[in-house]
């Protein structure tokens, strides 16, 4: 019973709904993103595809639509009583906070600090956990790509500008 | 041949090919074992450090997550009733009942029996059908590919069809990220949005580690993993006493691994439907039908052998059509186009070395999974109280430093984190995010296909009626279509009279 609410939810629909919507403003745009200016017929050219694929993503967002629209009276925003994603919000915003701080801090300090504020927000904050595991995963991501991998990293914008006053007044 | 079986013998015993299947093995056998992962997270977070490899050690490392997943699956399923893998469900409904009676040793062998015999005859299967299969596909042009792929995605989508509306705009969704960036043909700009940087196009490491990795991990740090202390393991390793003992269901072993192989070939069926085939097979077939659901060793063989199978069976489309049957393997087809290497039946003859080092690896990999879970059965299980959330974070890390450093592009981790976001509510809400990775890969092969066969039919698709075999595939979709609506209805009408 709980498994067919969470498939009728009008969660889906809406989900649907901005599928076909988005796929629809994608086709009739589709003539002006793809430069579709070469010798080619049209069936050989650029555009046939994602015109297809387009269509193909209305075509199947179209019952949403027409639920979102008429909703039955069954029909109810419940989910899966997994409550909202508050914590998953603010995970996702420091993974997207991450790539910057590889630019302005580079990868040990941004990787440490992602690991210690993760580990507190995610309740894995014993001292031991909050203490060794960022710093050991730090060490083997340095290891591993910086050491064996020879990636290359972008120079910390933050750090250097430190590291060169730091050196400054070890000199003087 | 033999040369080349030869030569592809060597590269499988080459150290550096030993070393990457036995670490994907281990991998695999952790996020097997552990509920809420899987063989796909393992595979992706391995993904960006295959590149640093050799394709055929690159191959062997994925591979032996792939088939290590399936190894782990069955020991939560056994000793707490909760399925490591979603297939090993199965395996539960004997092999817990068997832990409860006080014979975790027992159902433990049954199931690692079955997945070892599953796996090793799934191998000999693929060793033997792949050239057939490959011979077949020799003669195909591109109109044949095209209704092969179409067949395929068809398959994928119907696997779905209580969600096919939803199945549908996910593979249409997948075959849009395969179109951005600069067409491959008539070298044309598509959906770049006036930026350089999207004109290289969407790489699969991102879609896939974004997709699976950290959507994954970001549910992963909502709901963390059940965890259960009452884990009941009278030793540390195997008891092989048990194991021979089980040898008398060799039956039920050779015929789950040909189930499972056979499920595994067709796109879109995965290895959930192998187990169930194989476990419904078994017990129909069994002369201790009653002992089934109670805890009998033979329930816990079948289910192992036939997802155990799944893995090679899904190599077969792959290396001969270049057609993955499931998300899993259109990583391993992104591992192979990434190195150059485009599976399609000429692979076996212009890689054959590469091929049987791939089969000899497969059975290598089924070896090492084995013995790891024989001598270290009880320090796997323990791997279970390892705090799921814990886990999502420092995943999330390694996956994002791994997708940047396959590229060194910042953009790459932008396109993961997106994917991320979407795979997130894609597996909240229970779509069929495979339809949309199997879009994404499949996508570059549907679309160059279609456009020869328009090329050879003068802007028609009607060449296609002029072909045997396009015939013969497009009449199997169409019943492929049908044939499951009408049962439905019929099903359903049925229930309406006898009310």
């Amino acid at each position: 019973m709980p498994e067919k609410k969470f498939s009728a939810s009008r969660v889906h629909d809406l989900f649907g709904s901005v599928l076909g919507l988005f796929a629809l403003v994608m086709l009739v745009s589709s003539p002006w993103q793809v430069d579709s200016s070469g010798p080619d017929p049209f069936y050989k050219g650029p555009l046939i595809f994602p015109l297809i694929v387009f269509s193909l993503i209305l075509a199947g967002a179209l019952p949403s639509m027409w639920r979102l629209v008429r909703p039955s009276i069954q029909a109810s925003w419940y989910l899966d009583g997994h409550g909202r994603s508050f914590k998953t919000l603010i995970i996702l915003g420091l993974l997207i906070l991450y790539p910057a701080g590889l630019l302005f801090l580079g990868l040990e300090i941004s990787t440490w600090l992602f690991l210690f504020i993760a580990l507190k927000l995610v309740k894995q904050d014993s001292l031991l956990k909050l203490t060794i595991i960022p710093i050991l995963v730090t060490i083997i991501l340095f290891v591993l790509f910086k050491f064996f991998l020879d990636v290359w990293f972008p120079e910390p914008l933050l750090i250097e500008p430190v590291k060169e006053w730091a050196m400054e007044l070890l000199r003087k | 041949m033999l040369e080349h079986m030869h030569a592809g013998f060597i590269a499988a015993f080459s150290l550096s090919n030993l070393g990457a299947l036995t670490f994907g093995t281990f991998v695999g056998i952790v996020v097997g074992i552990l509920p809420g992962l899987g063989p796909m997270v393992g595979m992706v977070v391995l993904l960006p450090f295959s590149f640093a490899f050799s394709p055929d050690v690159a191959l062997s490392l994925l591979l032996g997550v792939f088939c290590g997943g399936y190894y782990g699956g069955g020991i939560p399923a056994v000793l707490l009733r909760t399925p490591g893998v979603p297939s090993s469900l199965v395996t539960s409904f004997d092999g817990y009942p068997l832990t409860q009676k006080g014979e975790a040793q027992t159902a433990l062998s049954a199931a690692l029996l079955g997945s070892f015999g599953g796996g090793i005859i799934s191998v000999v299967i693929l060793i033997f059908l792949a050239p057939l299969l490959a011979h077949v596909a020799a003669s195909f042009g591109p109109p044949e590919y095209f209704t092969v792929a179409v067949f395929g995605v068809v398959l994928v989508v119907m696997a779905f069809r209580d969600q096919l509306g939803r199945g549908i705009m996910l593979l249409g969704l997948g075959f849009w990220f395969a179109t951005v960036g600069i067409d491959g043909t008539t070298l044309s700009q598509r959906f770049c949005f006036g930026t350089l940087v999207m004109q290289n196009g969407l790489d699969i490491v991102p879609v896939c580690l974004g997709l699976f990795g950290i959507g994954q991990t970001l549910i992963l740090v909502e709901r963390g993993i059940m965890k259960n202390h009452d884990i009941q393991l009278s030793r540390s390793s195997l008891d092989f006493s048990k194991l021979f003992k089980l040898f008398k269901y060799w039956k039920t072993l050779i015929r789950s691994g040909v189930i499972g192989t056979f499920v595994g070939l067709l796109p879109g069926t995965g290895s959930i439907l192998a187990s169930f085939l194989s476990y419904d097979v078994t017990k129909r077939l069994s002369k201790e039908k009653s002992l089934f659901g109670k805890g009998t060793p033979e329930g816990c063989i079948a289910s192992e052998a036939g997802n155990n199978a799944v893995p090679a069976g899904a190599m077969i489309p792959l290396l001969t059509l270049g057609i993955p049957g499931d998300a899993l393997s259109a990583v391993l087809l992104g591992v192979f186009t990434i190195n150059g290497i485009y599976p399609g039946p000429l692979l076996l003859v212009k890689e054959p070395v590469l091929i049987t080092t791939i089969y000899f690896s497969m059975l290598l990999i089924n070896i090492v999974a084995f013995a790891m879970l024989v001598i270290w059965l009880k320090p796997f299980a323990m791997i279970v109280k390892v705090p799921g959330k814990l886990l999502a974070v420092v995943i999330m890390v390694i996956s994002l430093v791994g997708i940047y450093a396959v590229n060194t592009r910042l953009f790459d981790v932008g396109v993961a984190i997106s994917m991320g976001v979407l795979g997130y509510i894609l597996l909240r809400t229970g779509w069929p995010i495979v339809n949309l990775v199997m879009g994404f890969v499949l996508g570059e092969i549907m679309e160059n296909r279609l456009r020869e066969t328009m090329s050879l039919g003068d802007g028609s698709l009607m060449i296609l009626f002029d072909r045997p075999i396009c015939i013969f595939l497009v009449i199997i979709t169409i019943l492929i279509i049908f044939v499951p609506f009408m049962l439905d209805v019929r099903k359903s009408r049925n229930k309406k009279l006898s009310n």
